[in-house]
């Protein structure tokens, strides 16, 4: 079981295609590669999940923890997802009132930061 | 025999607590559901729902420092598809993990299977550790598959999952 990253500039947004399962054992490479990026200061980050198989609470912690983080410097994290079974985990535990969830990343880049 | 031909079919996994197995236990569980004929959604409901719940034991287990197995039990019924988790991790502490300014990931973990799934019950086994139930029922839109039989054998729609292995 892998989890691929990403990450690509696209004008001000780093964008983090996310490809694989995200679970408790590989959510901690989710968890650095989100800090790396706000470390290396890009404060608005796009996370694509369009190629997540599988997401647990794990995953939801590490993305709410990336969002926190740039938010401390007044930046944004969005999603992009159309997996119905992704978007599920989101609602039932109410984060889709917490993320930008978009259907592409060029929606996400255009959205205007929250 | 007739007897045995009715009764729930069980398949019982065990796995050492390495969260490195979770996908694998995802993986059997997704075969074993599609098989006994759950749709697409219900299989991904059960997905989340057992790898919250062995993660949980997983690491409440790697904390305690206990290398005992867990053993889950898919029990494919009548009209629905139960999981049974057990570990032997005694009580213990909050992950300290979740004072990372994230979230509580066990709270969430847990509340997210109760969503999912159907009578979540939890208990302490018997000599220290926890026992995990909970099922699934196949919607208007899953018909079923090879396992499903006209009339539940058991009888008792509520009876709970049979007892482990000793």
């Amino acid at each position: 079981m892998d989890l691929d990253l990403n990450v690509r500039k696209e004008g001000d947004h780093s964008v983090l295609e996310v490809a694989g399962e995200i679970d408790v054992y590989t959510a901690p490479k989710l968890r650095e590669q989100l800090i790396e990026l706000v470390s290396d200061g890009s404060y608005h980050i796009v996370v694509d999940l369009e190629k997540v198989d599988f997401l647990d609470s794990t995953g939801l912690g590490v993305l709410v923890g990336g969002l926190k983080r740039v938010r401390n410097h007044d930046g944004s994290l969005q999603l992009v997802c159309t997996q119905e079974k992704i978007l599920k985990i989101f609602r039932i535990t109410g984060l889709t009132k917490v993320f930008p969830i978009h259907s592409s990343v060029a929606d996400a880049i255009a959205a205007p930061a929250e | 025999m007739a007897a045995e031909a009715d009764a729930p079919a069980t398949v019982r996994l065990a796995f050492p607590p390495e969260a490195r197995l979770l996908g694998t236990i995802r993986l059997v569980v997704g075969i074993v559901a599609r098989k006994a004929g759950m749709g697409e959604e219900g299989i991904e409901d059960l997905k989340v729902a057992v790898s919250e719940t062995c993660a949980v034991a997983v690491g409440d287990l790697n904390r305690a420092g206990v290398p005992d197995p867990i053993e889950v039990d898919l029990v494919e019924a009548v009209d629905r598809f139960g999981i049974e988790v057990r570990d032997r991790a005694p009580a213990v502490a909050a992950d300290p993990a979740a004072a990372d300014g994230e979230v509580d990931d066990r709270e969430l973990g847990l509340a997210l299977v109760g969503a999912l799934v159907d009578d979540l019950k939890t208990s302490a086994l018997e000599g220290g550790g926890n026992r995990t139930s909970f099922w699934l029922r196949r919607g208007p839109q899953e018909p079923g598959g090879l396992g499903v039989r006209p009339s539940d054998p058991l009888g008792d729609p509520d009876r709970d999952l049979p007892p482990p292995l000793t």
